[in-house]
């Protein structure tokens, strides 16, 4: 019986078209019937009126047994049915009155049925589609607008600024006050907490054991997968971010640049200020800058200097010197001319000159300096001391003596130093470890051991 | 013939011919070739095409250096393939309870609808045929057919669970490189090339060096340009004698004179360009602009009798010799350079167990021993230069081995053997921004499948590229009216192992 129910109630979506249609056509027929050019329309009004009347109970019947066995939102059904049944009850004495040809009654019947049709069907249509479908189309403007645009996406708190948002788009729909599918509320800590009637759904630190992800992973096609097939899904930068808020503890209140954030969250992140530029890495400052010189980079490339931005957000610049052996004035004027933007150097083996060293001292953005191998003295290098935000310094192969480094004790936020091959040896390193006290030192001369069985190659035993 | 006959024969023809005319054609095709028509001239459009869409191919010159999408922890990548696929339960998945069921037949549970490439019937169980130790502060189980190797096991993260669904060497290298185990698409050093270009003037973007006596089995695709122009295609160098042959001018013929035929024909190249916009010329004449270049700067680089002893000794190289360690040598001072991408294919590990070099306790044992002083030389030469930071190690074959016994063709073998295996395999990253001292995914204790953390090619794959600052899905070329990328419709990052 059941079984029957349920398939009479499947066909209410379809049903349901018929008495609209029909009862907006004789509501029409009836209205140009009073007009003299359309006179004989007046013997189809009836016939209009009953098939119409028809058509709404058939729908009532269908849609009496759907409500039986779907979960919709108690309220708008409510509604729904009601108005309904109504409706169906006023085409029937729509049907009485043209029977009796009762003008006056038809026609304030005839706007009641107006009114109800469109009533009705907004109802229907909330329950299948949710309450915003109407008005999504002239809101999505807005909502992109509306969507989280941080000028500092650092200082985000993760679930409120990010996660609710995605929650709210995609899942708010049936998890929240509107309807509470499987028993689960999404839209507060409290309700996430709770689970819904299948248990928890939220493990904090663990993605892989919460439902609420794992039902987002899961194939498109299988029954479980949410959202389900044909409403929105989950994007696979939403996936990422809530993949990431819950590995990386749940939190509810932490903010954004309370946890660790590995390149590609960086860069999602990064598109919530999109507005402002702005990179996410440890080695490049996170203030603002302005574009560089585009002649003064056009020349240095010219001048076969590798330079160019650090990523296609960022306005800051790394400049690799592979291709040139040594500077000129020329390319030491045009340092100095994008020096602010500049963030790493690269300069393997190049020969250092004082007016080189002088441009690279302008450089005050610079965090990774990598003169390996350069003929760089302890005199240029003292130029160095006020390149604050310095934090990568590679001297490995070249001149400089202890002395030499300890000129550069300002720069205390050297956390990487490299120092092979130089005069400098690690008997000193408690001595440098104090001076660049966050700095992991690396001396180098690493070498692997000779082990016996390095050179032996096995045969295949002879037989005997 | 009847009346009526006739006109069925006439209806026939008319029929018949309808599917045939031309002016049937055009109407029935107008809609269809109209639709591919718009297709084309719209996809210039920002609103239809995609705007984040990246592609960099310029005509004036193809190896720019270029930004990535955000920044990237490693400027250039090593990508170390043992073509052959080694195996794991020899190396780093041990399992100990696999020693127990050794020689022991292998349950049918594991086998029924399964497809092995040589493995028949019921094959015997065959326990690890190694000693296996934890290494370093991070524990990692690396097996003393490694010993260098397990003294830097703390700079490395290991993928345990890695799988792929190709069992045939060719196919599978395949879509370990190119994201796709049929020919034709671009191998990740191009695409690598294509997002970012070359740092120096004098170099290609993308160098492959191969050891162990052969090419791999997929063949030159595996470093192939496939669809992208071929600029971006992997350089091969000679393993032997000179790395690039007829580097020197002939006799007779100086500098300037080879510069100004290379400019003669690059002119005439232009002029051809300007006519037909083939990509492909703008390629060529990049590449005389390149050769012309290396001429130069390849003895330089390529030549590592010029590196200091100890270096030498660290990685055991035999100057003049093919060899592996000779080739990761050679990588470390092209990266120095600035190149890009470095591909090293080292061929010989397939060790079914048919003859001594393929048995996994006499030629595997070899092969490790080739590859292990120089890999972990590779890493800690990096580490003192300051470069292992910025260079992405990545270290796999092809797939994986199984724990069960070869028995080609259901007979007994003379050797210690095991198959082919895709349902679990373990290949490991290092430098390049990912964690250091990490081990993620977990097989069966018979490391038969993957439990835990399983990854794919593609998500080695969109790792790689998350290292160097690319969003695997927005480094896109467009080709035959779509957009391709490296990982296709799959990838995911392994933030797991991701510092």
């Amino acid at each position: 019986m059941d079984s029957i129910i349920n398939f009479i109630g499947h066909f209410h979506p379809l049903l349901v078209h018929l008495p609209i249609g029909i009862l907006l056509f004789a509501i029409l027929i009836h209205w140009l019937a009073q007009k003299e050019k359309y006179v004989l329309f007046k013997n189809i009004v009836p016939f209009s009126y009953l098939i119409g009347a028809g058509s709404a109970i058939v729908t009532c019947i269908s849609g009496l047994a759907l409500s039986t066995n779907v979960e919709y939102d108690t309220q708008t059904l409510f509604y729904h049915q009601w108005l309904g049944i109504f409706l169906a009850l006023v085409s029937l004495l729509g049907v009485y009155f043209t029977k009796k040809n009762k003008a006056r009654e038809l026609k304030w019947a005839a706007i009641t049925l107006l009114v109800l049709i469109f009533l009705t069907g907004h109802f229907g249509g909330t329950l299948t589609h949710g309450a915003d479908y109407l008005t999504k189309g002239l809101k999505s403007k807005k909502a992109t607008k509306a969507r989280p645009n941080f000028s500092n996406v650092q200082e985000a708190i993760l679930f409120e600024d990010i996660i609710q948002p995605i929650l709210e788009e995609k899942c708010y729909g049936c998890h929240s006050d509107i309807k509470q599918k499987g028993k689960l509320r999404l839209d507060s800590k409290e309700w996430i907490l709770k689970g819904g009637e299948d248990g928890l759904v939220f493990h904090q630190g663990s993605a892989l054991n919460s439902p609420l992800y794992k039902k987002i992973i899961l194939d498109p096609l299988d029954e479980k997968h949410m959202p389900p097939k044909g409403k929105p899904q989950i994007t696979e930068k939403e996936r990422v971010l809530i993949e990431w808020w819950i590995n990386s503890g749940g939190y509810f209140d932490k903010k954004v640049k309370d946890l660790a954030q590995p390149g590609n969250i960086q860069m999602v992140l990064a598109n919530f200020e999109k507005n402002s530029p702005k990179a996410l890495n440890n080695d490049v400052p996170t203030n603002e800058i302005k574009l560089a010189n585009q002649a003064s980079l056009n020349n240095l490339t010219k001048m076969g200097v590798t330079i160019l931005q650090v990523a296609k957000n960022s306005n800051y610049l790394t400049a690799n010197f592979i291709n040139v052996v040594k500077t000129n004035d020329t390319i030491d004027n045009l340092i100095k001319t994008v020096s602010p933007n500049i963030v790493w150097l690269k300069m393997p083996g190049i020969m250092f000159s004082n007016s080189l060293a002088n441009a690279i001292s302008y450089c005050d953005s610079l965090t990774k300096l990598s003169i390996e191998h350069s003929t760089i003295t302890d005199n240029q290098l003292s130029n160095f001391q006020n390149l604050k935000r310095l934090h990568y310094l590679n001297l490995v192969g070249t001149k400089i003596s202890l002395k030499g480094l300890l000129q550069l004790k300002s720069l205390v936020n050297i956390n990487e130093l490299y120092l092979g091959q130089t005069s400098i040896t690690n008997k000193d390193a408690a001595l440098i470890q104090k001076t660049f006290p966050k700095a992991k030192i690396i001396f180098g001369n690493y070498h692997t051991e000779n082990i016996a069985s390095d050179t032996i190659v096995l045969k295949v035993a002879s037989k005997k | 013939m009847s009346k009526e006959n006739k006109k069925i024969i006439k209806e026939a023809t008319i029929a018949t011919t309808e599917q045939i005319t031309r002016k049937y054609f055009f109407k029935e095709c107008f809609s269809g070739i109209g639709a591919m028509a718009l297709g084309s001239m719209l996809q210039g459009c920002d609103w239809l095409g995609n705007k984040d869409s990246f592609n960099n191919f310029t005509n004036t010159n193809p190896l720019m250096a270029r930004a990535p999408h955000f920044i990237g922890k490693a400027k250039s990548v090593i990508y170390l393939h043992m073509a052959g696929a080694p195996s794991q339960l020899e190396l780093f998945d041990y399992k100990p309870d696999l020693l127990k069921l050794d020689g022991q037949d292998c349950p049918q549970s594991l086998l029924e609808g399964k497809k092995f490439a040589f493995i028949r019937g019921v094959p015997k169980m065959l326990g690890p045929q190694a000693v296996f130790k934890q290494r370093g502060q991070s524990g990692a189980w690396i097996s003393d057919n490694l010993p260098h190797l397990a003294t830097v096991a703390d700079e490395i993260s290991f993928l345990k669970a890695v799988q792929t669904d190709q069992f045939n060497h060719g196919p599978a290298q395949l879509l370990m490189h190119t994201g796709s185990p049929r020919l034709g698409r671009p191998s990740i050093g191009s695409w690598v090339t294509y997002g970012l270009g070359s740092e120096n003037n004098n170099l290609p973007g993308f160098v492959v060096l191969t050891s162990g006596g052969n090419n791999p089995d997929a063949g030159k695709s595996v470093w192939g340009n496939g669809f992208l122009p071929s600029v971006y295609q992997g350089v091969q160098c000679r393993n032997e004698g000179d790395p690039v042959l007829f580097l020197k001018d002939p006799a007779g013929m100086d500098r300037d004179v080879r510069k100004a035929s290379i400019d003669a024909i690059n002119e005439a190249n232009q002029l051809t360009y300007n006519e037909f916009q083939d990509p492909e010329i703008i390629a060529r004449m990049a590449q005389y602009e390149m050769a012309f270049k290396m001429q130069i700067s390849v003895p330089d680089v390529m030549n590592i009798n010029d590196e200091p002893e100890y270096i030498q000794e660290m990685y055991g190289t035999t100057p003049g010799k093919a060899s592996f360690a000779n080739n990761v040598l050679l990588a470390r001072k092209l990266v120095e350079k600035g190149v890009r991408f470095v591909q090293l294919f080292d061929w010989g590990w397939d060790s079914h167990g048919t003859d001594g070099s393929t048995a996994i306790d006499i030629g595997f044992i070899n092969k490790c021993r080739n590859i292990d002083k120089p890999i972990t030389a590779l890493l800690l030469d990096l580490k003192q230069r300051g470069l292992l930071d910025e260079t992405l190690v990545v270290w796999g074959g092809e797939f994986g081995r199984t724990p069960m016994q070869e028995n080609r063709d259901g007979k007994t073998m003379p050797f210690k053997g095991r198959d082919h295996h895709t349902e679990a395999f373990t290949t490991w990253m290092a430098g390049g921004g990912i964690k250091q001292g990490s081990s993620f995914g977990e097989t069966d204790e018979i490391g038969y499948s993957a439990i835990s953390g399983k990854v794919t090619a593609y998500d080695m794959q969109a790792t790689i590229l998350n290292q160097l600052g690319f969003d695997h899905e927005k480094l896109t070329y467009a080709s035959q009216g779509r957009q391709f990328r490296l990982t296709d419709v799959h990838g995911r990052v392994i933030n797991e192992i991701i510092a």
